[in-house]
């Protein structure tokens, strides 16, 4: 207000007071950003709710009702990403009949952002799930998985750098050793890679040289396992890295009360989060930005 | 002298815009239920509807049919489901394991737990397949020792469970010890058996160590379900009973 006064006052100078109040006034307009992150995680072929007698989950889920809150939220905020952490396939005859089709189609009507890809995405194989891609107007990442002699070659990539509103949101994937877990002429050639190694570099790269203002783990290493410590899970993950802000998990099934809050490798608060299975729960984790280094100073608050 | 003045600041602003990062402030983390307050998007059940149909006109096909209702608890250490589904895997998988290897599947054995429903007296489904195997197991032909084959009676004594095993195989658990046939020979301990199983039993599943390293392990290709499905296929009325196969003589 006092900024204007002066410049209504003062015309000898109004050309570039003009210029530089109208930037300093839309910096602070934009000073406090907001993004929203949903999510889901083994939604196994789920595309109706359950029914209503179903001992488990009566009446939960279905993607019809996803897209409900997906789209009333993205009113809500437009700078919204939709993310699922992998186990798209398998559960329902869909996947039977159809191979992932259909769910691939429904996540492209709802707009999802990327994917990782669990070990039930190759229950059909590379090849069925290569076949299915087209399907798919969203991206697979996966920076742990080697595709180089395989169908998939170029078709997924390691990470992808989303832009909302200024802010550079970094997004990678990572995926569960298949040895053991999936025929491994299902996944043929596909190399998995050390996760930690691998996120080191990544989140290196998207702190460096893509300059992410956030940045998120999809992955589908499963949320902690106690009793197999030399399997990797999320919380160690989270624990051996540094610089990522948000890890989606998957596989574990796992139901968490609320999202996790861990330390990383220098001691800064990681989010952990999986909401449990079959679409039957989306996530939600928003991000308020300030460019206003004294309110950062204060650090963040999380609210779980 | 304007324009210099106007560049100045505007390199000033440049660099004051590049130098300050946008921080994080505040994080808020929620759990959103997917339940029946929350309506269906139309758009969406109508693309949906046509997969649906065809689904579930897919899954009404008519395969067979059984006179008697079909369960996995109507026995003691066996049960009609479980002699039927041991039976149909052997039936359909033993000609494909022939042909491969010129050998002879010597009996199947399943678990308990895998039969994931019954089936109601009356026509037999697709969707009754569905059911009752809703997993992607595959069959597989692990090679056993004789020791493992008695680590595997073993385990069958103290599981006290019908798991499903095929009529090849009979076993009476007596007070001190057991009997044990396999195609009416007792046990050859210099012999190596071909058992049928599925390759998540044969990897650990439900604690069946001895299917671990096997001498030989055979992949069929071919899923539990797909067997499931051929047999009741070519099976106009389903005829199963209770044998003894796996019996309690204590």
């Amino acid at each position: 207000m006092k900024r204007r006064n002066f410049i209504q006052k003062s015309t000898a100078v109004t050309a570039f007071l003009t210029l530089g109040g109208f930037s300093l006034q839309s910096f602070a307009e934009k000073s406090t950003k907001h993004i929203t992150i949903l999510h889901t995680n083994d939604v196994h072929s789920h595309i109706e709710p359950f029914p209503i007698n179903d001992s488990r989950y009566p009446n939960q889920g279905g993607v019809a009702r996803r897209a409900t809150l997906v789209e009333s939220i993205r009113k809500e905020n437009p700078n919204t990403l939709l993310l699922d952490a992998g186990d798209i396939f398998q559960g329902t005859p869909y996947f039977n009949f159809y191979g992932g089709e259909l769910e691939f189609k429904l996540m492209s009507m709802l707009n999802y952002d990327a994917a990782t890809i669990g070990n039930h995405d190759f229950d059909n194989s590379i090849d069925g799930l290569y076949a299915q891609l087209p399907h798919a107007k969203f991206d697979f990442l996966s920076a742990n998985y080697n595709f180089k002699n395989t169908v998939l070659d170029t078709h997924v990539k390691p990470y992808k750098v989303f832009v909302k509103e200024g802010i550079k949101i970094g997004v990678f994937g990572l995926g569960i050793e298949l040895k053991g877990l999936v025929d491994p002429k299902m996944y043929k050639e596909t190399k998995y890679l050390d996760p930690i190694e691998i996120a080191q570099d990544i989140t290196q790269t998207l702190k460096v040289d893509e300059d992410c203002d956030l940045i998120i783990c999809l992955s589908h290493l499963g949320y902690n396992y106690k009793q197999e410590h030399q399997k990797i899970g999320d919380l160690t993950l989270a624990s051996k890295t540094k610089d990522i802000d948000l890890i989606i998990g998957g596989h574990t099934h796992t139901f968490l009360p609320k999202p996790t809050v861990t330390k990383n490798i220098v001691g800064e608060n990681v989010l952990v989060n999986q909401v449990g299975c079959y679409g039957i729960n989306l996530g939600r984790i928003d991000f308020y930005f300030d460019k206003d280094y004294n309110k950062a100073s204060k650090g963040k608050s999380i609210i779980v | 002298m304007k324009k210099i003045i106007i560049s100045f600041f505007a390199i000033i602003l440049l660099v004051a815009c590049k130098n300050e990062p946008p921080y994080i402030v505040k994080i808020e983390g929620k759990q959103l239920p997917v339940n029946e307050d929350i309506n269906s998007k139309n758009e969406i059940e109508e693309y949906i509807k046509p997969y649906k149909e065809k689904v579930e006109k897919e899954m009404s096909t008519v395969l067979s049919y059984t006179p008697i209702e079909l369960n996995r608890i109507d026995g003691e250490l066996e049960s009609s489901l479980g002699n039927l589904l041991a039976d149909m895997c052997y039936q359909r998988a033993n000609p494909v394991f022939n042909s491969r290897t010129g050998k002879n599947i010597d009996f199947a054995m399943f678990n308990y737990g895998g039969i994931r429903s019954g089936i109601s007296q009356g026509n037999i489904t697709v969707e009754n397949a569905f059911n009752l195997m809703p997993f992607e197991n595959t069959l597989v032909v692990v090679e056993l020792t004789a020791e493992k084959i008695k680590e595997l009676v073993n385990y069958l004594i103290l599981a006290k469970r019908a798991h499903p095993i095929s009529k090849q195989l009979n076993l009476a658990v007596k007070k001190n010890g057991y009997t044990l046939k396999i195609n009416s020979k007792t046990i050859d301990d210099t012999k190596t058996y071909f058992v049928l199983t599925s390759d998540y039993l044969q990897n650990g599943g439900d604690r069946m160590d001895f299917f671990k390293n096997p001498v030989n392990l055979y992949t069929l290709d071919y899923k539990v379900r797909n067997a499931i499905i051929d047999y009741f296929k070519e099976t106009d009325t389903v005829k199963v009973k209770l044998d003894g196969r796996l019996r309690n003589e204590k």
